[in-house]
């Protein structure tokens, strides 16, 4: 037996206060109420509430209307063996709160370097008909965006030949949007907006930002930012509950700046195998940094390293005396060109 | 009508015989006694702990935060007690996420693909069902917030709750707002009240039962001017810058100056559009509060009162704003415990309560917090 604490309570089952003496005894508990009955309470069921400028608050496992409240200064042995609480919660307590604090940041550090880095090796893994498929759910095929013209359709066509030689893993579209842009879709699918065509001085420029987008497509970068942008969300939960929730959200995921060094990279490759000259892409790009940031809807700059880096490299890569071909004839650009406006069935689209 | 502490006879602290003190100095049955200091330590560590873990303490957070400031709020000669745990409303979070989050992420990206396809009738279709689901279930989220809460809130061992699961109420927040909207929107402060009413109605306290008898009608009038506010304020701001423009047009070569005036006015006049809107709004909102919560009655005997005029909110919310402006955003942590006291301090109970009558719930309890409120973030009572 310990030395009597005076005590108030609630037994969980009427509002009545009760006071009195609580009293340790073997694995019990006490509660001599005044001038009235004992209860016994099992020490183990006994759970810390909180700590009142009064004294310690207890309650009941079983029992969560259960309050006991013991009144100034507990003794030694009883503290001792009566349970204690949380401050923070059981981890953080037990670690303390700057070891804990630390502990999470390396760990919140280490998970968002994880979601950053590992879909560059995860993106590959994932089989290309997966991606077909999933991108078919998400787009469809797009009709009445794309804009098909006989003359047009075949221009394209041989445009696509020549920089993607292995084609069946990608389709190329002109989308009938008016933006100076190009996109990567999901699904090995790649679209042309017909602003960039329209402000394209010839067919080399359209080939050059064409072979860069089939660069994301060949190298797994849209899966890639697709992953990272899904684990972010779950990693940041529900903070950005909105997964994927427009596809030019998925379409504006921006590429790491390695992913569009690889793009380019790829694209100076295929310019060079198929004998099209870097020069209107580097003149592309000449443009836009001109240009600046531009609107912000021109993602195509922003998410990208400086357009006057990729004009230096791409001007870097014109080989002097060498016998280029245009990538197109004027008839096939002017075909391009005019692949809107000849299809009969397309809608204009709009934000 | 008595107050509590100054009442003729309610059960004295020990429970027994009711209590004949001599009316004291009046005393509030709600008293709010917790100090901002105390509060911030636990609002700074919980911000830091929140930032560490990416937004997943955010719940232990939200449980210390109620802990703290229930146990600071008195009911007559006892604080209340929140029991609610952090795992609760974690677990919640989770839920909504499954059954709600996720299935309507797949859905917007199905819908996106269907638009694409120029399937805009399916798309339109699949958007007006998923529409449909989600006010049901910010209905029903509604009604299990307040469940979740009276069930976590102790005072002398007593807890609250309800036998209802709300899945009806959802049903009814559908109907009575479709019906306020289609009005017009004129009917929207009646769909308010009667929901006011419906969800407290099957709420309890120990083995007392909630009911709320609100009528909407003495809050048409300030209703009709929230309704009107924002015409005849443009109407008014319209016709001060024609006056403007009208003025300075007598005046010859003073286009720029005109110009800078007049763009400078509109911005002036469109943030004080917004605020006269606003402060309308509160007034309306300031009634509304002392209505509805006036009507309440708990069991036979308890009633209650709200007490903030459209002043005291005006005050809340202009200090809100200047808190966290004046602290770049930090004091955004200080707001829950603002908006408490508030509450708390305005509130009011009258009646006597016998606590030997006083019996636990039987309401069952369920295992999991505010998921759905969450996942519609929607505010507290």
């Amino acid at each position: 037996m310990t030395e009597p604490v005076r005590a108030s309570w609630y037994d969980g089952l009427t509002a009545r206060k009760r006071e009195g003496e609580a009293v340790l005894s073997g694995t019990q508990l006490l509660l001599h109420e005044d001038g009235g009955d004992e209860t016994a309470i099992t020490l183990s069921e006994l759970r810390f509430h909180e700590k009142k400028a009064e004294g310690p608050v207890y309650t009941l496992d079983h029992n969560t209307g259960f309050r006991l409240r013991l009144h100034g200064e507990v003794p030694g042995d009883m503290a001792a063996r009566l349970p204690s609480g949380q401050l923070y919660g059981h981890w953080i307590d037990r670690l303390g709160l700057p070891k804990a604090a630390a502990l999470f940041a390396v760990v919140s550090a280490a998970a968002l370097a994880a979601v950053y880095t590992l879909p560059a090796w995860l993106g590959p893994m994932i089989p290309q008909s997966w991606e077909r498929k999933m991108g078919d759910a998400m787009l469809g095929d797009m009709n009445n965006v794309v804009c098909h013209s006989p003359a047009g359709d075949k221009a394209l066509a041989r445009l696509v030949n020549e920089i993607d030689p292995g084609r069946p893993v990608t389709r190329v579209d002109v989308a009938n949007i008016d933006m100076v842009n190009a996109v990567a879709l999901p699904g090995g699918r790649v679209l042309i907006f017909d602003g960039l065509i329209q402000g394209a001085k010839s067919a080399d420029e359209v080939a050059g930002v064409l072979a860069h987008e089939i660069g994301h497509v060949r190298e797994r970068h849209v899966m890639q930012a697709l992953l990272r942008q899904f684990g972010l969300s779950l990693l940041l939960g529900g903070a950005n509950s909105d997964i994927g929730s427009t596809v030019f959200g998925l379409a504006s995921t921006s590429y790491t700046r390695s992913a569009e060094a690889e793009a380019d990279d790829y694209a100076r490759e295929r310019l060079d195998d198929a004998n099209i000259s870097p020069e209107a892409t580097a003149g592309f790009f000449r443009w836009l940094s001109e240009k600046g940031e531009g609107p912000s809807w021109v993602s195509y700059i922003s998410s990208h390293p400086a357009p006057s880096d990729r004009q230096e490299k791409f001007e870097a890569a014109i080989e002097e005396g060498r016998d280029y071909r245009p990538a197109l004839t004027p008839d096939e650009f002017a075909a391009l060109e005019t692949m809107c406006e000849d299809d009969p069935d397309v809608e204009e689209f709009g934000f | 009508m008595d107050s509590m502490g100054t009442g003729p006879a309610f059960g004295g602290p020990d429970g027994g015989e009711p209590w004949h003190e001599e009316p004291a100095a009046p005393e509030t049955a709600f008293a709010f006694e917790g100090n901002w200091r105390d509060f911030a330590k636990i609002a700074f560590t919980n911000l830091l702990l929140t930032i560490v873990t990416l937004g997943i303490y955010r719940f232990w957070a939200t449980t210390r935060e109620r802990q703290y400031l229930w146990s600071r709020t008195r009911f007559i000669d006892d604080h209340l007690e929140w029991t609610g745990r952090g795992k609760e409303l974690f677990f919640g979070f989770l839920l909504a996420t499954v059954l709600i989050i996720l299935p309507f992420a797949l859905i917007n990206m199905i819908t996106q693909g269907l638009i694409f396809r120029g399937n805009e009738g399916v798309a339109a279709g699949v958007f007006i069902a998923s529409f449909l689901v989600l006010f049901y279930f910010s209905g029903v989220a509604r009604f299990r917030a307040l469940r979740y809460r009276l069930g976590r809130t102790h005072w002398r061992g007593i807890r609250g709750g309800s036998y209802d699961q709300g899945f009806k109420y959802g049903l009814s927040h559908m109907w009575k707002y479709t019906v306020g909207y289609l009005a017009l929107g004129l009917m929207v402060p009646w769909a308010m009240v009667s929901l006011w009413n419906e969800r407290w109605s099957a709420m309890s306290f120990g083995q007392l039962s909630f009911r709320s008898e609100a009528d909407f009608s003495p809050l048409m009038k300030r209703y009709l001017l929230v309704y009107l506010a924002p015409f005849v304020l443009f109407i008014a701001m319209f016709a001060l810058l024609a006056a403007v423009t009208f003025g300075f047009g007598g005046m010859e070569n003073e286009n720029t100056a005109l110009g800078i005036t007049v763009a400078a006015l509109t911005v002036i006049l469109m943030v004080g559009v917004y605020a006269g809107w606003g402060i309308v709004y509160l007034a309306f909102y300031a009634k509304y509060m002392r209505i509805v919560i006036g009507e309440m009655k708990l069991g036979e005997n308890i009633e209650f009162g709200f007490h903030a005029s459209t002043k005291d909110w005006l005050k809340l919310i202009a200090v809100d704003i200047g808190l966290v402006l004046v602290t770049l955003g930090v004091g955004y942590i200080f707001l829950t415990y603002r908006h408490w006291k508030f509450f708390i301090t305005h509130l009011e109970a009258y009646g006597e309560v016998d606590p030997d009558a006083l019996t636990q719930s039987e309401t069952p309890m369920s295992k999991h917090g505010e998921g759905l409120l969450d996942a519609f973030d929607m505010g507290a009572i």
